[in-house]
């Protein structure tokens, strides 16, 4: 069984925290425990907000305290925790890797002792978590991406990192929703529109997977045309849970 | 549709609600009003729904023209408000009229400022609030802030009942000569931060300083000096005191990042927010660390006033005067002018 702690955050919110470490099982329980708590609908919980290792909930200070929703919560937690991890959904995304769209591409293999071949194979071998959604709408943070390719954050942000880039942040990967400053390493960029103010809303949730797969040049603007005219179909495939 | 036109827009004016924090999931930053205790009051004085959307405007407010008779209200930082030319009060419901003009200027106390309109902004829902988050331009006016020559769908609204006793008690603001006093609770990583730290933080003045917006006040004064290891990103919330790596805390406000990286020293007590939210540059802070149990107390109370206002203006509706509203005495002005 694994471990937490519940604590207060400010007196509207609580945190239940676990072993203070990026672990995908972890994670996904704490995704599930999440779900499970939206799906009683309890009226003072206001929302939930996931991280690696925390789950945090808002409440209604008005309607409930911090004692009285933990203990409401606990035996939801346990309950939620011994229950077996639901299939997971993995989406496929193209990335056109290195060149203009992927900068930093031949630091990364530099970095790795690898070819930049052998950095986008390392890439698109595995698929990646989504530990939660931050920072940016949209913007998934992923792991773990292998050791041998898990490049640190650049010394000195750019400005402007375009919407779409697929970058490194040690063992994290990710993509920018839309541009913005940014020191991940970038290796390549997606031709999907991951943000749109009209429909801002992302197709991908906490809890689901990515796995990237490599598309050139020429795929990558065909996809772009399709996608902006709506007739692109992100993959994706349903998985049991293996772990 | 009956309209609000925007003559002035002031410095910035967005269209707010209670935001959108079921989004936060999603990386959606929460939005919505930075007073929310300040914007319910205006809603309640119209006879709107909690979640009725109405404008916020920082240190300048916007001048406007109606176009519809309806009832405003006018609430959060103290303004020298007229309306076609005659100084106007805030926190109380008044009557306009088709072609009226409000023109709301500068704050003379406090920095935000509400105004709701009965029936609320008729825009079309993004993610379930109609606030504006500005860096996503995202909800609101087409995501940003007001410009001249914009046009607010409203209703029109002849009648409100208990108009008369529709007054709400304006609460106290900051002032620049004195300190605000804001009460905070210890914050998840509060134990991060050695005891030369705490008493730094608790004995020290802050002042709030221009680098300051709906995503965060960042705060000038004695910066935190527990060399910190690097965290896990976690959830934000609002009044949480993010200590960056210069050790000189930022509290994080409504439009803040959903999930950040830095310790959370400690997050200010609901119940005096509105209070923090106010403070405009320059504004000396003291911070008070309480206990939850009181700060929960705190907040109970403040929510009871609001109830107690809701109730005092539906009961209002069986008082004395009933149909009294300023159209009489607008219509007497003009015949005198005549």
């Amino acid at each position: 069984m694994t471990s937490y702690q519940i604590i207060s955050v400010g007196d509207q919110a609580l945190a239940i925290e676990f072993a203070n470490r990026i672990d995908p099982v972890v994670n996904r329980h704490l995704q599930q425990i999440g779900r499970y708590i939206l799906k009683q609908h309890l009226s003072a919980v206001k929302t939930i907000i996931p991280a690696y290792r925390t789950l945090t909930v808002t409440f209604d200070g008005g309607q409930t305290s911090f004692e009285e929703l933990k203990d409401q919560l606990e035996p939801l937690i346990e309950k939620s925790m011994n229950a077996p991890l639901p299939p997971s959904k993995t989406w496929l995304i193209p990335v056109c890797y290195g060149g203009k769209y992927g900068p930093d591409l031949e630091d990364v293999a530099r970095f790795a002792g690898l070819s930049t071949a052998e950095v986008i194979k390392e890439h698109t071998a595995q698929s990646y978590l989504i530990y939660f959604l931050g920072f940016l709408p949209g913007f998934a943070y992923m792991g773990s991406v292998d050791q041998k390719i898990a490049m640190p954050r650049l010394e000195q942000p750019r400005l402007e990192i375009p919407a779409g880039s697929v970058g490194i942040a040690g063992e994290q990967t990710g993509f920018y929703p839309v541009a913005s400053p940014g020191g991940w390493r970038i290796i390549g960029q997606t031709p999907l529109k991951l943000y749109d103010e009209k429909n801002p809303a992302s197709f991908y949730h906490a809890g689901d997977s990515v796995k990237f797969f490599a598309v050139d040049e020429e795929e990558f603007q065909k996809i772009q045309l399709a996608d902006r005219l709506g007739k692109y179909q992100v993959k994706a495939v349903t998985s049991d849970a293996d772990d | 549709m009956p309209m609000i036109n925007v003559i002035e827009p002031g410095l910035q004016t967005t269209v707010q609600d209670l935001g959108r924090p079921m989004h936060q999931i999603n990386g959606f930053p929460a939005s919505g009003a930075m007073d929310q205790t300040a914007l319910q009051v205006a809603n309640l004085l119209v006879g709107n729904s909690p979640y009725a959307a109405a404008l916020e405007f920082s240190l300048t407010g916007p001048t406007l023209r109606f176009m519809a008779t309806t009832f405003i209200a006018l609430t959060g930082a103290e303004f020298n408000a007229q309306l076609n030319g005659q100084p106007v009060k805030g926190y109380r419901c008044l009557q306009v009229h088709t072609g009226d003009i409000l023109k709301i200027g500068p704050a003379i106390r406090g920095r935000i400022g509400y105004l709701a309109v009965a029936g609320g902004l008729h825009l079309p829902l993004v993610l379930d609030s109609r606030s504006t988050t500005l860096r996503l331009k995202l909800g609101g006016m087409d995501g940003r802030a007001l410009v001249s020559g914009d046009r607010l769908p409203i209703e029109a609204k002849p009648t409100l009942v208990s108009y008369y006793h529709r007054h709400a008690p304006m609460p106290e603001l900051p002032d620049l000569k004195t300190p605000v006093k804001i009460s905070v609770l210890k914050g998840p990583q509060w134990e991060k931060f050695d005891e030369k730290d705490h008493e730094r933080f608790l004995s020290g003045t802050y002042t709030v300083t221009n680098q300051s917006d709906r995503m965060g006040y960042r705060l000038k004064g004695d910066a935190m000096q527990t060399k910190q290891e690097s965290m896990l990103s976690a959830a934000t919330v609002m009044g949480g005191l993010q200590v960056p790596a210069n050790g000189e805390p930022i509290v994080l406000m409504a439009d803040r990042q959903t999930t950040g990286g830095y310790p959370l020293l400690a997050v200010v007590a609901t119940a005096d927010l509105s209070k923090l939210v106010q403070c405009r540059p320059k504004q000396q802070i003291k911070f008070e660390l309480i206990e939850l149990n009181a700060a929960q107390e705190l907040l109970k109370q403040q929510q009871q006033n609001l109830k107690e206002l809701r109730h005092r203006i539906k009961m209002a509706r069986y008082q004395m005067p009933y149909g009294i509203t300023r159209e009489a005495s607008q219509r007497i002005q003009r015949l005198f002018k005549e």
